[in-house]
């Protein structure tokens, strides 16, 4: 039987104020597949992104990756092949330039200085920032900067990259650059996302969050064509489903 | 400041350390002047001057921002005319009290440390210089933060400009009352409070363990030397002999 | 209260330099040894969030005038002295390297006097024995009202004691000091207003914030952190007796302010002899002048400088003059022969 890239079984997680979060969620991602995860807000989103490359500890339930359990001393490892992307750029790109940013995973993995200088290029190349290189990056555009962030999970050479809402500030056409960056990446994707548009054009599959259960996994189209399912889960958080559902059924 | 950083020239491409080393030996040396030496003082800038020249960074920003920054010094200066009234120089009929002697070199010395400590950054960019004095000693804890505190600087800012600017659309461009200066602050600050969890979960992401790991690509070479080497020596020399004076001293004798 | 290098000393910067920079030393390890993962990039932002602070206004009520936070207090609140210490450098050296606020040579003094009061001081033997563990907002006001002007008078004392031990200017200490001091009592009281409001809004939001900063230092340490203090004391009070021996009244006043009392018994003799040690050392400092203010009246003045007669003078006068024209010449011979539209790399 061939080794799912992603295993997660019955995971439960509550934050120490007592909020539940997570509630026995299981799922399975096959490599090379491209995941979907939408839901509302406070539906359990980002703590499951956050499980994923073991920076939350596993309470209750497991994470395989590839193979290999997730435990706080196989955590480090766990983190060179799950590579997590998050919301805001300027959270994850910490270092004064471009480059210094995307060496700063490689280095940390102890690789040798030329092969941090190939992983750099390579990752900058990769999503069309070469010759930005040199930059700060509060001299990028909100497309650069994303472009940027990604570039610096690629250099680590990661099997999974998961994705905390990319499209957030990009204009029409960084979105779109997004979007074709997406498609043409070979990794196993987990994109976690309110722009469902975004979800129809890059994942095959979509799991369904909601109140920190998963409520629906399956083929993208069915589930967000799926008016009713969209509605239950839409009419606990309006604002976020119910606007973009016409779109997305036409 | 960070554009003229990128630019290239011989003195961007100078090591670091060098151009650190270089910038504290000019300081110091000029500070050591006692506060009656005006002329020979004045070789002194051919440092600066050379430096701006041969970098080609743009020198209006970097006068701008002396100006700015000269009140204070030339405030505290200012006092000297008044108490040190005894004449020290007669050109002519007209007598120069000590006073205005040590504003002159207050304002001359404030304008070549500044400028020279201007040109450092300009030429070297805040994260080679960060490399640089990590490479010369000083912790690695304080240096890293150093960089985050520039990286973010312009971050938080911009944010709590936006609030300012969001109170203020209400309230008037007046300076805020106590309280809600309390809560517009407080609230940047536990904003910059997430900011910071959440930069620290995107390092462990990528195998941050306490240390930081970073591309060393400084390399000491001939030119730095010579630079390092150069200067200093030119700046015993004038430290040594007034060569203003002497200058001066030779004209004077060949107009003779 | 930045001071700028144009108005200290070699020995003066330098001296305050070494202080701070062992300073610095001493808490970064502290800060290592913490094992505090998120300190590192916890101190940067918040470091650029004082920067931010800092160009806000508040009112203060009933003046109409407004000021802003220094933020050195805060940040002692926030992240513990260590850790605050170490963010107040980190802010002097952006602001002296991109606002030429404060200068390089005159970073050591601003380090000490902005941050090490602030930090070692006010924090831990003003606010919180007063800040108490009461969860009283009261308290926490009070605490960092008076906290904040202790810091600030002791800073400003610190500029004063470091401007007129390095004489370029000819300001008075008693001049000087009663110029700082009031104008600092009014900054303190802005600082203080300033950080008791923010304290007490984090306090009701989110008080975790507050009570994790660490309490107190472990015993090991404090040893050291005392042997800085009493380092930090002697070279202030060094450089303020070695000032004082041209000034007996201000020795008299210093050392009252120093010992609390007015008799003064065996200590006079250390005085002494520290402050022989200091004109021993300044001794060799080639062509420094020491000389403070009060020495420099009109006579002495002559007879401290007997090489300046009319003609050097005049030759010297030329010189410059002609010396700072053939600099600018070569800098803009250079600046043409290195022409064509600077390269950008970005």
């Amino acid at each position: 039987m061939k080794t799912s890239a992603i295993d997660v079984r019955e995971l439960s997680f509550a934050y120490p104020d007592g909020t539940q979060a997570l509630r026995g969620v299981s799922f399975r991602v096959e490599p090379g597949e491209s995941v979907g995860l939408v839901g509302a807000n406070g539906a359990g989103k980002s703590t499951l992104l956050l499980h994923l490359n073991g920076y939350l500890p596993v309470q209750r339930g497991s994470i395989d990756v590839a193979g290999i359990p997730l435990t706080a001393a196989s955590a480090k490892e766990i983190r060179q092949r799950v590579g997590l992307i998050f919301q805001d750029p300027d959270d994850q790109l910490f270092m004064p330039t471009v480059e210094e940013d995307a060496a700063f995973g490689p280095l940390q993995m102890g690789l040798s200085k030329e092969e941090v200088e190939r992983r750099v290029a390579d990752a900058l190349e990769r999503v069309g920032l070469s010759d930005r290189r040199a930059r700060p990056p509060y001299r990028l555009s909100a497309g650069e900067k994303r472009a940027a962030a990604i570039a610096t999970v690629l250099a680590m050479s990661p099997e999974v990259l998961v994705m905390d809402e990319p499209s957030t500030h990009l204009d029409p056409r960084s979105r779109r650059r997004l979007i074709e960056l997406l498609r043409a990446l070979p990794q196993t994707r987990i994109i976690a996302t309110h722009d469902l548009e975004l979800v129809v054009e890059t994942c095959s599959r979509v799991l369904v969050l909601s109140g920190g259960e998963l409520v629906a996994d399956g083929p993208t189209d069915a589930l967000l064509n799926d008016e009713v399912l969209m509605l239950r889960h839409g009419l606990e958080r309006p604002h976020i489903l119910q606007h973009r559902h016409p779109h997305e059924a036409e | 400041m960070d554009d003229a950083a990128r630019m290239d020239s011989s003195i961007h491409r100078l090591d670091p350390r060098t151009k650190i080393i270089g910038t504290l030996a000019f300081i110091v040396t000029v500070m050591s002047f006692d506060r009656y030496t005006v002329s020979a003082l004045t070789p002194f800038v051919l440092y600066p001057l050379l430096l701006l020249a041969i970098s080609r960074i743009p020198v209006e920003p970097i006068l701008r921002k002396i100006l700015i920054a000269a009140p204070f010094a030339l405030l505290v200066g200012a006092f000297n005319p008044f108490f040190d009234r005894s004449p020290m120089l007669h050109i002519g009929s007209f007598a120069v009290s000590g006073g205005w002697i040590s504003f002159t070199t207050i304002a001359l010395r404030f304008f070549l440390t500044v400028a020279a400590a201007l040109i450092l950054i300009a030429t070297t960019g805040m994260h080679r210089l960060c490399a640089g004095l990590e490479r010369l000693g000083v912790p690695r804890a304080f240096v890293t933060q150093l960089l985050f505190l520039y990286r973010y600087l312009f971050v938080i800012s911009g944010e709590g400009s936006r609030m300012v600017r969001s109170v203020q659309l209400r309230a008037g461009p007046s300076a805020l009352p106590v309280r809600t200066y309390g809560t517009l602050v407080g609230t940047l600050l536990l904003r910059s409070f997430d900011r910071a969890e959440r930069v620290h979960q995107a390092m462990i992401a990528r195998g941050y363990d306490g240390s930081m790991r970073r591309l060393e690509s400084q390399r000491f070479g001939w030119r730095d030397g010579m630079f390092v080497c150069g200067w200093i020596l030119l700046f015993v020399a004038a430290r040594r002999w007034n060569l203003a004076e002497l200058l001066g001293n030779v004209l004077g004798r060949i107009a003779a | 209260m930045h001071m700028a290098d144009a108005l200290i000393s070699p020995a003066v910067g330098g001296t305050l330099w070494a202080v701070s920079g062992g300073l610095i030393l001493y808490c970064a390890r502290k800060v290592r040894e913490s094992a505090r993962e998120i300190l590192v990039p916890l101190m940067g932002v918040m470091g650029a969030f004082v920067f931010a602070a800092q160009m806000i206004n508040v009112a203060i009520p009933g003046t109409g005038s407004s000021g802003h936070l220094a933020g050195g207090l805060m940040l002692a609140i926030l992240l513990g002295p260590h850790a605050a210490f170490l963010v107040m450098a980190s802010i002097l050296t952006v602001q002296a390297l991109f606002f030429a606020d404060g200068g390089l040579l005159a970073l050591g003094c601003n380090i000490f006097n902005l941050g090490f009061f602030g930090a070692f001081i006010a924090y831990p033997l003003v606010y919180r024995p007063i800040a108490g563990s009461s969860t009283s907002g009261a308290h926490t006001s009070v605490a960092a009202l008076v906290a904040a002007i202790v810091a600030l008078q002791l800073g400003a004392l610190g500029v004063v004691v470091e401007t007129v031990a390095s004489g370029i200017t000819d300001l008075r200490f008693s001049t000087f000091a009663l110029l700082m001091q009031p104008i600092h009592l009014a900054i303190g009281v802005i600082e203080g207003i300033a950080t008791a409001a923010v304290v007490a809004f984090v306090r009701r939001a989110r008080p975790e914030i507050i009570v994790e900063a660490p309490v107190a230092a472990p015993r090991g340490s404090a040893t050291l952190l005392y042997g800085g203090l009493i380092l930090a004391t002697l070279v202030v009070g060094g450089v303020l007796s070695w000032f004082a021996s041209s000034h007996p009244d201000g020795l008299e006043w210093s050392i009252q302010q120093l010992t609390g009392q007015e008799e003064l018994a065996a200590p006079e003799e250390g005085i002494h002899l520290r402050l022989a040690t200091i004109q021993e050392k300044s001794a060799f400092l080639p062509d420094y002048s020491f000389k403070s203010a009060a020495e420099s009246e009109p006579e002495s003045e002559t007879e401290v400088w007997p090489a300046v007669s009319a003609g050097t003078s005049v030759s010297g006068v030329v010189g410059g003059a002609l010396t700072m024209i053939i600099a600018i010449l070569i800098g803009m011979l250079f600046r043409r022969r290195t022409a064509g539209p600077p390269v950008k790399t970005g």
